[in-house]
Parts: C-alpha cells; sequence; structure tokens
C-alpha cells in the first residue's frame, strides 16, 4: 500500500499531470511501471525465443518451459533474444472532439492520450523498439517516423508536446499511412475517442491487423460521456459538428449510459472479432492500470 | 350525486395545474452545453424518445392527480351510499319550547323531559362543520356551538315566560337565511300549543315540527280581581277559572298561611273569595286550585291593600265640572269628607292641590302663598295655545289644553304639556297648570276627568299605592315614585330605572316598590300569562296558516329521516387520500427508475 501511494503511474492523472511537462510526467509513470514489472513488458513483440535455462527461484512462472518439464520433469526457464528492429506505431486522435473534460479536475481526452502516449512510447523504446508517432484529425497532421535510438523519445515527445486540436475526425487516412511506415509485422496502438464513422476505422484496423500488426485500441472517454449530467435541461453542441441535441439528462441518464455501454460492447466485440485488443479507458483511470492492462494483453496475445 | 362538505376547499385545485404549468415554464430556450459525445444522445433520444415521451406523460398525470385527489379529499366529498353520516355544512335553528306549559306532566312525565331528548337526538346528527341557532323560551335565536347546545339542554328548565313560537321560529328563520352556508330548516321543538302561533310575515324557510303526545287536561286560574282595589278592611277577590274540561275545583284564598275563604268552581265560572285583612297597607295572598297536570297556573300570589280612603275638602269657586267629579267620587267611596286633602286652594293642614286663579290679576298672591309654604313652583306667564296631554298624565292623555300657565320651580313632575311642567309637586303642595274649565282645557267635559282627579287626589296627592300587573318578561312601566323592586326576603332588591320601565321578574310572585322614603308605594303581580295554560295543540293547517306553506309536522322518525336527507351519504376523503398516496408512491418509483437503473448498470 505504501509502495503503491508514492508510485506516480497509480496516482490521479490529473493530479499527475500537475507535476510537471509530459517528459518529467511520462518518465516517472514509466519509472513507476516498470518498478514492478520485468525488464521486457511487451515481451511477445520485442524478442524471439533462444534456449532455456535452470529455473531459479524468483523467475516469472509465466517463461517455465511446460513442454520440458512435462518431458524431463525439470524445471527451466525460456530464454528470449532481444529484437531491436520491432517497430511500434502510436496513433493518436487530435480531433475537436478529444480537447474536451467533463469537469475542471480531470484531464482533457487530449491531454490524457498525450501523457499517455509519452509513457507509452517511453516503455517501447527501453525495450529497444522502434516507435513512431502519427497525429491525426480530419487528416493526418504529425508523422514522427518510428526510430530505436535512446533519444528518440525527445523526438516524441517534442511532437507530442507540439499536437494541438485540430478539427474534425477521419482516423482511416492515419491508419493507412501506418502501412506506408510499418513495412514489417510490428505493433500500432490507436488512441482515440471514436467518435467517428466506426465502419470505416474497422476496416482499416482490420487492413492493418490483416498486415501482420498487432493493433491496439485505445477507446479514450471522459466520465461525463460515460454518465449523463448537467442542467435539467439543456442543448448539448458536439463541439467538433456543431450538432446538438435538446436532452434532459435526469430523465436521460440510465439509457444513455447503457448506449454508451452498447457502444463499447460493440467496439469491444468487433475488435475481438479481428484480433484487436480494445481496452476502454476513462481520463481518470491511473496511467499505470492502463499501461499494466497493456503489458498484460501483450503477454497474452504474443 | 357528490356533494363536498369543504367546498372552499375546491379553490385549491388550480395547485392542480402546478405541475402543467411546471412542465410548459420548462419548454425555455435551454441552456447549450458543449458535449463531444452527442452521437450518443442522438441514438439514445432515438431509441427511447417514445418511452420518454410516455414516461413524461405519466408522470405529468400522476403529478396531476396526486394534487388533485389531495385537493378533493381536503373538500371533503361525500356521495350517496344510503348510509353514513355525512352532510354539507349547514345553518340550522332549532328552537326548544321550555315555556311555562312545558312544565306539565302527560303520563307521569314531564314534557319538557321528553322535548328534551327529542332535541338531543336531533342535535346529535349535527356535525362540526354546521352553524347551529338556537331559541329557547325567551324567543331570541343565539348561535351557539353542537356542545353549548347540548350543555344547554342539559340544564333546561321550565320558564315561567310564554313564548311566542311563532314569532320565535320566524327569527329563527331569519337568523338561517343570513348565513353564507347552506340552509337547513328550523327544528320546532314544542308541544305546539295552538295559542302560541302568532300570525306574521310567513317565511320561505322550511319549518319541521316534531309532533307532541296529546295534551293533558288542565284547569287555570284566568283572572284575578280584587273587589275592591282597596279593602277597608273587608274585601273580595274575584276568580275566574277556565280549562279544558268540565271538572269542578276547589279554590282557596290564603294569606300568610291562614285560610281566608274557600270556594267551588267549574272550569268557565267566577268564584267571590270574601275576607278580611288585619293588616294595614300591602298584605301578599295566595289563591289556590286543585293541582292538575300542570301545576304552574294553579296557584297565583296576589297583593292585597288595606286602607282608608282619602279624606278631602274642596275649596269653593272651583266650577261645576269638579264639583260634579267631586260628589261622584264620594259616591263611590273613593275619597270622604275630610281635612287630609284640600282641593282648591292652599292649606297649611294636610295636602293641597291648587288650580291657577280664574282671574289673571290674583297670581302673584297666589304664588307669594306658595313662597310662604316654601313651595317652589311658582305659576309664571299665561299661555293660549293648544296642546295635548301627553301619555305620562295616564288617563289624561290626549287631551287638548289650551290655556295654561308656566310653571317655574322645581319639584316632582308628574305630568307636561309640551315637555314643559303641566302637574308637578312640591312639598304638601300638588300645583296644576291649567284651570279644570272647558276654555282651559277639555279634561273637564272628557270621560278622562273621573279617572284624572282620581289619579291626582288619591295616587299624587294622597300618595296612593299602585298595583300593576304583568307576566315573566313584560316591560312594566312602574310609578315614578318607585325607586326599589322588593321580592321575596331571601332576593335581592331591584333597582328601577328612572325611567320607570323595567322588565318583570321571571319568577311569577309578588314583588313591592319601595319609595325613596322607603315606604311601599305599590306592588307588582307577576303571574304566567294564561295562554300558556291553553294546552291545546296546533295541526299542520294552524302551523302553515302562522309559518307558511314550507311548515309539517313529523314524528321523531319521520324528523330523523326527513331532516338529515343527505345523512345517507359517505365521505371519501380517505379513500381518495389513499388514491393520492398510491398516485404520488407511482410517481415517485417512475421518477426514480431512471436512478435505480443507473445504479444497477
Amino acid at each position: 500500500m505504501e509502495k503503491t501511494r508514492t508510485r506516480t503511474d497509480l496516482l490521479d492523472p490529473f493530479l499527475v499531470a500537475q507535476l510537471g511537462g509530459i517528459e518529467l510526467v511520462a518518465r516517472g509513470i514509466v519509472e513507476g511501471f516498470l518498478a514492478g514489472m520485468h525488464k521486457s513488458p511487451f515481451p511477445g513483440y520485442s524478442v524471439e525465443f533462444t534456449e532455456d535455462r535452470p529455473y531459479q527461484s524468483g523467475d516469472d512462472l509465466r517463461y517455465l518451459d511446460w513442454k520440458m518439464l512435462a518431458r524431463s520433469d525439470r524445471m527451466f526457464v525460456k530464454q528470449f533474444e532481444e529484437e531491436t528492429n520491432m517497430r511500434s506505431m502510436l496513433v493518436v486522435d487530435v480531433s475537436a472532439s478529444m480537447d474536451w473534460a467533463g469537469s475542471e479536475d480531470v484531464l482533457s481526452k487530449l491531454d490524457y492520450a498525450k501523457r499517455l502516449v509519452a509513457a507509452l512510447g517511453l516503455v517501447l523504446l527501453r525495450q529497444r523498439d522502434a516507435t513512431g508517432l502519427i497525429a491525426f484529425d480530419e487528416d493526418v497532421r504529425t508523422v514522427v517516423r518510428a526510430g530505436a535510438r535512446s533519444n528518440h523519445w525527445w523526438n516524441l515527445v517534442k511532437a507530442i508536446q507540439e499536437l494541438g486540436a485540430g478539427g474534425g475526425t477521419a482516423a482511416e487516412p492515419a491508419l493507412l499511412k501506418v502501412t506506408s511506415l510499418l513495412r514489417r509485422r510490428g505493433l500500432v496502438v490507436l488512441v482515440s475517442d471514436l467518435l467517428f464513422d466506426r465502419e470505416l476505422v474497422l476496416r482499416a484496423l482490420h487492413y492493418l491487423r490483416h498486415r501482420g500488426h498487432q493493433v491496439y485500441v485505445l477507446h479514450i472517454m471522459d466520465p461525463a460521456e460515460f454518465v449523463l449530467d448537467g442542467p435539467p435541461e439543456a442543448l448539448f453542441r458536439d463541439p467538433e459538428s456543431g450538432t446538438g441535441v435538446i436532452a434532459r439528462p435526469r430523465e436521460l441518464r440510465s439509457v444513455y449510459h447503457q448506449t454508451v455501454k452498447n457502444a463499447i460492447e460493440s467496439w469491444r466485440a468487433e475488435c475481438r472479432r479481428g484480433g484487436i485488443y480494445y481496452h476502454h479507458v476513462l481520463t481518470s483511470t491511473p496511467f499505470g492500470h492502463v499501461l499494466r492492462e497493456l503489458s498484460a494483453r501483450s503477454s497474452r496475445l504474443g | 350525486m357528490i356533494s363536498f362538505l369543504q367546498p372552499a376547499a375546491l379553490f385549491a385545485l388550480v395547485a392542480a395545474t402546478i405541475p402543467a404549468l411546471l412542465h410548459l415554464l420548462g419548454r425555455r430556450i435551454p441552456p447549450t452545453v458543449s458535449f463531444p459525445a452527442v452521437r450518443y444522445l442522438t441514438a439514445t433520444e432515438k431509441e427511447h424518445s417514445r418511452h420518454l415521451r410516455l414516461r413524461n406523460m405519466l408522470l405529468l398525470i400522476l403529478r396531476t392527480a396526486g394534487i388533485a385527489l389531495l385537493v378533493l379529499a381536503a373538500s371533503r366529498p361525500a356521495v350517496e351510499t344510503g348510509s353514513g353520516e355525512s352532510h354539507m355544512p349547514t345553518a340550522w335553528a332549532i328552537v326548544v319550547d321550555n315555556s311555562a306549559s312545558s312544565s306539565a306532566v302527560v303520563e307521569g312525565r314531564r314534557v319538557l323531559d321528553e322535548l328534551v331528548t327529542v332535541a338531543r337526538d336531533v342535535l346529535s346528527r349535527f356535525s362540526d362543520g354546521d352553524r347551529l341557532w338556537l331559541t329557547l323560551a325567551d324567543g331570541t335565536p343565539r348561535q351557539v356551538s353542537r356542545l353549548e347546545a347540548k350543555a344547554a339542554l342539559d340544564a333546561l328548565a321550565p320558564s315561567a315566560i310564554r313564548l311566542d313560537l311563532g314569532a320565535a321560529t320566524r327569527a329563527a328563520a331569519l337568523s338561517i337565511q343570513n348565513e353564507p352556508l347552506v340552509h337547513g330548516p328550523v327544528v320546532i321543538v314544542s308541544d305546539l300549543q295552538a295559542s302560541a302561533l302568532s300570525q306574521g310575515t310567513r317565511s320561505n324557510t322550511r319549518i319541521i315540527a316534531w309532533q307532541p303526545n296529546s295534551p293533558p287536561a288542565n284547569r287555570w286560574l284566568d283572572s284575578i280581581i280584587s273587589e275592591p282595589e282597596q279593602w277597608s278592611p273587608n274585601g273580595a277577590v274575584v276568580v275566574s277559572v277556565l280549562g279544558s274540561e268540565d271538572r269542578q275545583g276547589a279554590l282557596r284564598l290564603r294569606v300568610g298561611g291562614t285560610e281566608l275563604s274557600r270556594a267551588v268552581a267549574s272550569p268557565g265560572e267566577r268564584a267571590i273569595l270574601r275576607g278580611t285583612l288585619t293588616r294595614r297597607g300591602w298584605t301578599r295572598a295566595v289563591v289556590e286550585l286543585d293541582p292538575d297536570e300542570l301545576r304552574i297556573d294553579d296557584r297565583r300570589e296576589i297583593a292585597l291593600f288595606y286602607s282608608d280612603p282619602a279624606s278631602v275638602r274642596l275649596a269653593s269657586g272651583l266650577g261645576e265640572f269638579l264639583n260634579d267629579a267631586f260628589a261622584v267620587l264620594l259616591d263611590g267611596n273613593r275619597i270622604s269628607r275630610g281635612n287630609q286633602i284640600t282641593l282648591g286652594e292652599l292649606s297649611a293642614e294636610g295636602v293641597s292641590i291648587v288650580f291657577p286663579p280664574a282671574d289673571p290679576a290674583l297670581t302673584g298672591a297666589i304664588n307669594r302663598e306658595l313662597r310662604a309654604l316654601g313651595v317652589n313652583w311658582q305659576y309664571e306667564q299665561l299661555m293660549e295655545g293648544e296642546w295635548i296631554l301627553p301619555e305620562d298624565i295616564g288617563p289624561a292623555a290626549g287631551i287638548e289644553v289650551y290655556r295654561r300657565h308656566a310653571l317655574r320651580g322645581s319639584g316632582q313632575v308628574y305630568g307636561t304639556v309640551s315637555e314643559e311642567p303641566w302637574l308637578v309637586r312640591d312639598g304638601n303642595v300638588v300645583v296644576v297648570a291649567s284651570r279644570m274649565e272647558p276654555e282651559w282645557t277639555r279634561l273637564p267635559v272628557s270621560a278622562a276627568f273621573l279617572p284624572f282627579l282620581d289619579l291626582v287626589i288619591n295616587r299624587i296627592a294622597a300618595e296612593e299605592t299602585w298595583l300593576v300587573k304583568a307576566s315573566p318578561g313584560d316591560l312594566v312601566d312602574l310609578p315614578k315614585s318607585a325607586s326599589v323592586l322588593f321580592g321575596a326576603a331571601e332576593e335581592q332588591p331591584v333597582t328601577v330605572p328612572p325611567i320607570g320601565r323595567l322588565m318583570a321578574p321571571l319568577h311569577p310572585g309578588v314583588y313591592f316598590l319601595g319609595g325613596v322614603s322607603g315606604d311601599t308605594v305599590g306592588a307588582l303581580e307577576v303571574f304566567v300569562d294564561p295562554r300558556e295554560s291553553r294546552l291545546a295543540t296546533a295541526d299542520e293547517s294552524d302551523l302553515r296558516g302562522s309559518l307558511g306553506d314550507r311548515a309539517e309536522i313529523l314524528t321523531t322518525g319521520e324528523i330523523g329521516r326527513e331532516l338529515f336527507r343527505d345523512e345517507g351519504r359517505t365521505e371519501i376523503a380517505n379513500l381518495l387520500l389513499i388514491l393520492a398516496a398510491i398516485a404520488l408512491l407511482a410517481e415517485f418509483l417512475v421518477a426514480s427508475s431512471g436512478g435505480r437503473a443507473r445504479k444497477a448498470g
């Protein structure tokens, strides 16, 4: 418990964001995150098996060679050879809808995504994966080619810091852009509020999966989008499209909540069907939880 | 048919429009909220708009129904069910006749007890929302609560007062008509004497009279006259007996427990009871008749007066009219010859009655004589005209006066003309402002002359006492010399107001009038009005003839049915409260269903 309280990766994202710039926050998050993890949190992507060695107390049981144990009744642990040319691409939605927070004590979806992406990039770079960045709104806005050098993270951070809210949203050009940037099998992480045409995006994601990439979708959502609240009656206007609807939150709260949950489940089901990992992330979720979830997923998928 | 026991509460039904008004007012242009996930909201609206509209409509209906049901419950609606005890707030009047006749006994039970039982039964059916007017024997309607009416009935005793049932009922009907509530009937609980139903304005108010039992036979003392008024010391009392059946009864005259005389009389006959008084002055006597079912009219106290006639000396030169009148009074034993009173000139002895001199030149001389005797009154200028003697001169009221002297001075004034003293007394001198001649006044040639002279000699000069007869509660005029009224020894004396008029005591008996000097100046006989003794009951035609066509006579059971025709109603306020609670509970469940669903989600 005491350890948990001192780890910034497990603190309220809004409070963590007050500690400093993106690079400091991301580094703090990653340090905290890696403190309790294996050196390679995403082994399924960045390392290849080389040999077994005898099991020693403290070794992760996940890497126990069960087949060897069955054959020889002796415990061996798998040894991996790290691979440095694994490529990852972080695809970030910077549309207008991302630049919104439901209250003053939570980060906007964009701010949350920027810090999360920075932290994720640092983790990937630390395990020597070449990591790049694509930011998009209705078009591709920023592209940082994948790199694996130790100072590449600063390029990523600089690009992330410069990201501002754009206009509408069109994810498929950005995802298709990934195919030109990741020629070999790699990792694609889409960070977005997914407030766009689902069919088009899913088609692009399936295409990436078809090309052999592992695809993660991080669905960023503000708590206020998850649970409807507000004045007795209000005109709810979309800052991105300008469309609006008059509604009474008290009356609609329950059915709206159900609608959102249905949408999340629908995304989750569609992604699962295509071998895509989907994770719903509220902006109130500590960054460490998200990274840990991704780490666990990558192990299973890998 | 629904009626409302508190219809004023229905005004609050306006509150039932509050939910609808809030709904309409809530439809103003709402504030704009930035919200990226509008697509989810739009989808939600699309999917649930019909459900939401129905839910909102249901909430509106439930809220409106809840408020309306609460308001309706507060207005205490009642529906005809054939049973139940509710009626609309109503102004009722009940006349309970505890007059003298209610003390009669029928089949061993006092009539008043029967009346009180019936009245209690009627009262028990009133509700607290009603306004009740209660009239007793005094005939005055009083607005009372149900408890006050019950207390009044509990304490009710027969009164010696005569109740004019017709007038009392009309007054009660008027009281109801002035009420803002529903007008109920006047209920008469009485022995319904036909003699009590006076004629008057016929009322439109419904009048329900209880059907009394058959009255008992009654025999009563109708009139008692002392012959002569002034005993010497012998005298007689002429008693008239009336009754509803021809049955003889014994009459007795008693004084202080001693029976002076006895006689027998049948109804319609007169009996003379002779006796001799042993003491001068006033004596309280009692005339008794054999008792029957109504005792109050079988015994009456009377006042007898024993004294010698005033002795009068007539001066010369007073004219033929005074001479003739003097002779008649002598013959009638109203006066005797003597020096107690001197009529027509001033005398140093006894009491003098003086008239103005025929020659105005002698006015100064008579004034000097008056001053010499210490009399404060003086004859002033002679006036001619035409004035009418007012009522304060008694038998001479209405007689014209053509010539009179102005009287200046101070002392007792017994009569005025044009509000100026005309007949006065100071000390032992009675002064009259006009001569008793036709040129001065029409009095000597009128029939009122003898009574007037009798008044001046016996009542004013000789200060003979007065006998006044009245029924309980009557307004009576007493002689101006009376200052206090004495009853029985244990009763407190009553001061007579300066105007000489007061209400006769409610208890029958003899009361003596005390003068300023402490002597007894007269007596007041108070006895039950003989009309109370006529117990024959009125039928429905008599009732309608007196009170109008909406009057009817009903038995006790019929009154219960007719009077509270609305009683077949049952209040449904509790049912409405339950329905209101159900509506509001349903509203709460529907309104909070969203919250519970969210928590479950």
